[in-house]
């Protein structure tokens, strides 16, 4: 008798488990679902109104990505305060404090954290890496969880819930090489890379400018852990290279540019946008970097004058200013945009809140990314592909001042976008 | 050839760092038996304190102060957590030692940051130029600096009484103590030694570099370095390490020129060495061979 009733249990909690969360409409007519309730945020600023929960899976504490990965987290807070303290999205307010993960930068931890909070969020306001995001793709489009990346990959272009923001890296090398050719008559450029969505497909858009703009290339795989980048070192040095693009942690960066220096390398580097760290001013090789090195970016930096980056500075007074919050600033507006939409058509539901990002035909970025970007309506033709350059600056708030501002060049313009660039590589 | 001869002079350096690891690694291992995994936890713990020294101290005292200090945390573990193990299978300890690695990583990785934490050591990039041959000056602190404390270590082992304790207690621990060796002393010095030397190994990887949460990894380059050296042999940890340094700057050189081994195949030389030398020596270059009866 006690086997069936332990059985009758085990089988009624089982299917109160697969049933999910009902739909309800609220007095505001507004259908929700999962991960919105009538209860107020645990930081409310109004009581009397109901919350939205968004997760965020980050790199917070061992991972490559630390360095920007904490201050992404931060500005994502600070942006979320000041959503609610404007009156929140469609009588709620914005939660993105309590589900807060650590994915150690690791796709196993990445997607068990996940399946922790998944039941409990409307959405995830920041899904941090592209291999780690790849463990969830799958259960994030079976079950309509709109995401917003950290992350550059091409591959986000062809994902209904992924809501990227700024230029991929694929896009980004092509304009690299746009603006190398251009400045520094390029004839040559190798690629050094890490394995994977991140570093490859930077390669590949380099791979595929490069044949374009009839430049010779090369690419070397590399890893992570400056005591790993001899061979980088020695392929830069040997086959000087005109331009060298480095899609690679800051340390990495650092030791590759100050080794290749001190072999008598006098080439370019330009690396992609989470390559830089105002700290490797600091190291040894500072004085090679400020000689040598430009930094791509999707996205102006901390200190341009624009509405949404003064909201930011101010969002984030006291915060020694690091691009890492800048990134997680842009990042926000499409989840922003795509839930007040989602309010405005009844339905904040994930099916609503998917449907409602299908059919954003653009973002309002408050000018920290021009007018029309953020056109999810249409698919991977609707990419944003503009890229800016920095140089290396230590007056520079975050160690960098803008050499080239947001530019699409031709090589990036006339790419059609048919699949993940790395697949090419 | 002048690339060669640059690359030899890197490999020396970094093979002297690759010795001081694996020394400490051996050093525990002939006390206890047990392969200690806190090892990488140590490096970073230490490294970082020099970082954070170095400003008042300067190198050289900011680098004695951090050796102390790494040695009296690694004496503080070996109290707390591995001494109440003797007698358990040295399997169970050795995983003790990795949970160990794993929380001393966590709290230095606070110390850490955000942003990586430059070493500002003396030499930084600066090089000699030797016959048109770049020579980095930290490579040539680094195995100056190592070849002295190696040699300390030798006549430490051969002339002191609690080097040959140490040394006793690593052939027979029953018989060491019925000859009236301390061999809770001799896990606690090796130990702190095995602390220090990992402190000092790992500020040197970091000279004219910079530390950040990833570096711990180095330390593990000495796990190939110790099975190829023999895992019982303070000469093999040497030995080891600097074939290890030597053969990944080579390969690191040349591996243009193989482009179809892939990519950053240097990355995996020490482990193709370590395993060419096991087909022929089972027991390491210099390692104990063991004689069972069966």
């Amino acid at each position: 008798m006690k086997k069936l009733a332990a059985l009758t249990l085990v089988a009624a909690l089982g299917l109160s488990a697969c049933r999910g969360a009902e739909t309800t409409t609220d007095s505001g007519g507004i259908k929700t679902d999962i991960g919105v309730t009538k209860e107020a945020c645990p930081e409310a600023i109004d009581k009397t109104k109901g919350c939205i929960y968004l997760g965020i899976i980050s790199d917070l504490t061992v991972g490559p990505f630390k360095a920007l990965a904490v201050p992404i987290t931060d500005a994502q807070k600070a942006f979320w305060k000041r959503v609610n303290q404007n009156g929140g999205i469609g009588g709620y307010e914005v939660d993105v404090t309590k589900y807060i993960r650590d994915n150690k930068y690791t796709p196993a931890t990445h997607k068990e954290v996940y399946d922790e909070i998944k039941s409990n969020i409307l959405a995830l306001a920041q899904t941090l890496g592209s291999p780690t995001t790849a463990a969830i793709i799958t259960d994030l489009k079976n079950n309509s969880v709109v995401a917003a990346p950290a992350s550059w990959t091409s591959a986000w272009a062809f994902e209904d819930v992924i809501i990227e923001s700024g230029a991929n890296y694929c896009m980004e090398s092509m304009n690299t090489l746009d603006y190398a050719v251009e400045k520094y008559k390029t004839k040559s450029v190798l690629s050094i890379h890490y394995a994977g969505d991140y570093g490859d497909d930077a390669a590949a858009g380099a791979k595929f400018g490069a044949e374009k703009l009839g430049l010779t290339f090369s690419h070397l795989k590399t890893d992570a852990g400056q005591d790993k980048q001899a061979g980088a070192i020695a392929e830069i040095v040997s086959k000087k290279p005109d331009l060298v693009i480095l899609t690679t942690g800051p340390t990495e960066v650092a030791t590759i540019v100050g080794g290749a220096y001190l072999g008598g390398y006098r080439g370019r580097f330009i690396g992609t946008s989470p390559s830089w760290n105002a700290a490797l001013l600091q190291t040894a090789a500072g004085p090679a970097l400020t000689a040598l090195f430009e930094q791509s970016v999707p996205w102006n930096s901390w200190s341009t004058n624009s509405t949404g980056h003064t909201a930011m500075r101010n969002a984030l007074t006291g915060k020694a200013p690091s691009e890492g919050y800048t990134a997680g600033w842009v990042w926000s507006y499409p989840l922003k945009a795509a839930l007040e939409k989602a309010a405005a058509n009844k339905d904040l539901t994930r099916a609503g809140l998917l449907a409602a990002v299908k059919s954003l035909e653009s973002v309002d970025y408050e000018g920290m990314l021009p007018a029309g970007s953020g056109n999810f309506k249409a698919g991977a033709a609707g990419q944003f592909k503009s890229t800016g350059i920095y140089k290396v600056d230590p007056a520079g708030p975050t160690g960098v001042s803008q050499v080239k501002d947001l530019f699409t060049g031709p090589t990036a313009a006339a790419y059609k976008m048919e699949g993940a660039c790395y697949l090419k590589l | 050839m002048v690339e060669l001869l640059e690359a030899l002079a890197r490999g020396l350096g970094r093979g002297s760092i690759y010795a001081l690891l694996a020394l400490g690694f051996v050093i525990i291992f002939k006390a206890t038996r047990v392969v200690s995994f806190a090892q990488p936890a140590f490096m970073l713990a230490g490294t970082v304190m020099v970082t954070y020294f170095i400003g008042t101290l300067g190198f050289w005292g900011a680098l004695v102060a951090a050796t102390a200090l790494t040695a009296l945390l690694a004496l503080g573990v070996e109290r707390a957590a591995v001494r109440p193990m003797v007698g358990k299978p040295p399997f169970v300890v050795a995983i003790i030692t990795l949970g160990v690695d794993v929380a001393v990583r966590v709290v230095v990785n606070g110390y850490i940051g955000n942003d990586v934490r430059p070493m500002h050591d003396p030499w930084g990039l600066k090089a000699f130029d030797i016959g048109g041959i770049t020579v980095q000056q930290r490579h040539v602190v680094i195995f100056v600096t190592a070849a002295i404390i190696v040699a300390a270590l030798f006549a430490f082992f051969r002339y002191s009484r609690m080097g040959l304790a140490m040394r006793a207690a690593s052939y027979d621990q029953e018989a060491a103590l019925a000859q009236g060796v301390s061999v809770g002393a001799v896990f606690a010095v090796s130990w702190a030694m095995a602390g220090g030397l990992a402190a000092v190994a790992g500020t040197f990887a970091a000279a004219g570099e910079s530390v950040d949460h990833l570096m711990w990894l180095t330390a593990l380059v000495a796990l190939p370095v110790i099975i190829l050296g023999g895992l019982d042999s303070l000469a093999g940890a040497v030995v080891g390490g600097l074939i290890v340094g030597i053969v990944f700057e080579v390969t690191a050189l040349y591996q243009k020129d193989m482009p179809w081994l892939g990519g950053n195949v240097s990355v995996i030389s020490p482990y193709v060495v370590m395993l060419l030398v096991l087909l022929v020596r089972p027991y390491g270059l210099f390692g104990t061979r063991e004689v069972e009866r069966v």
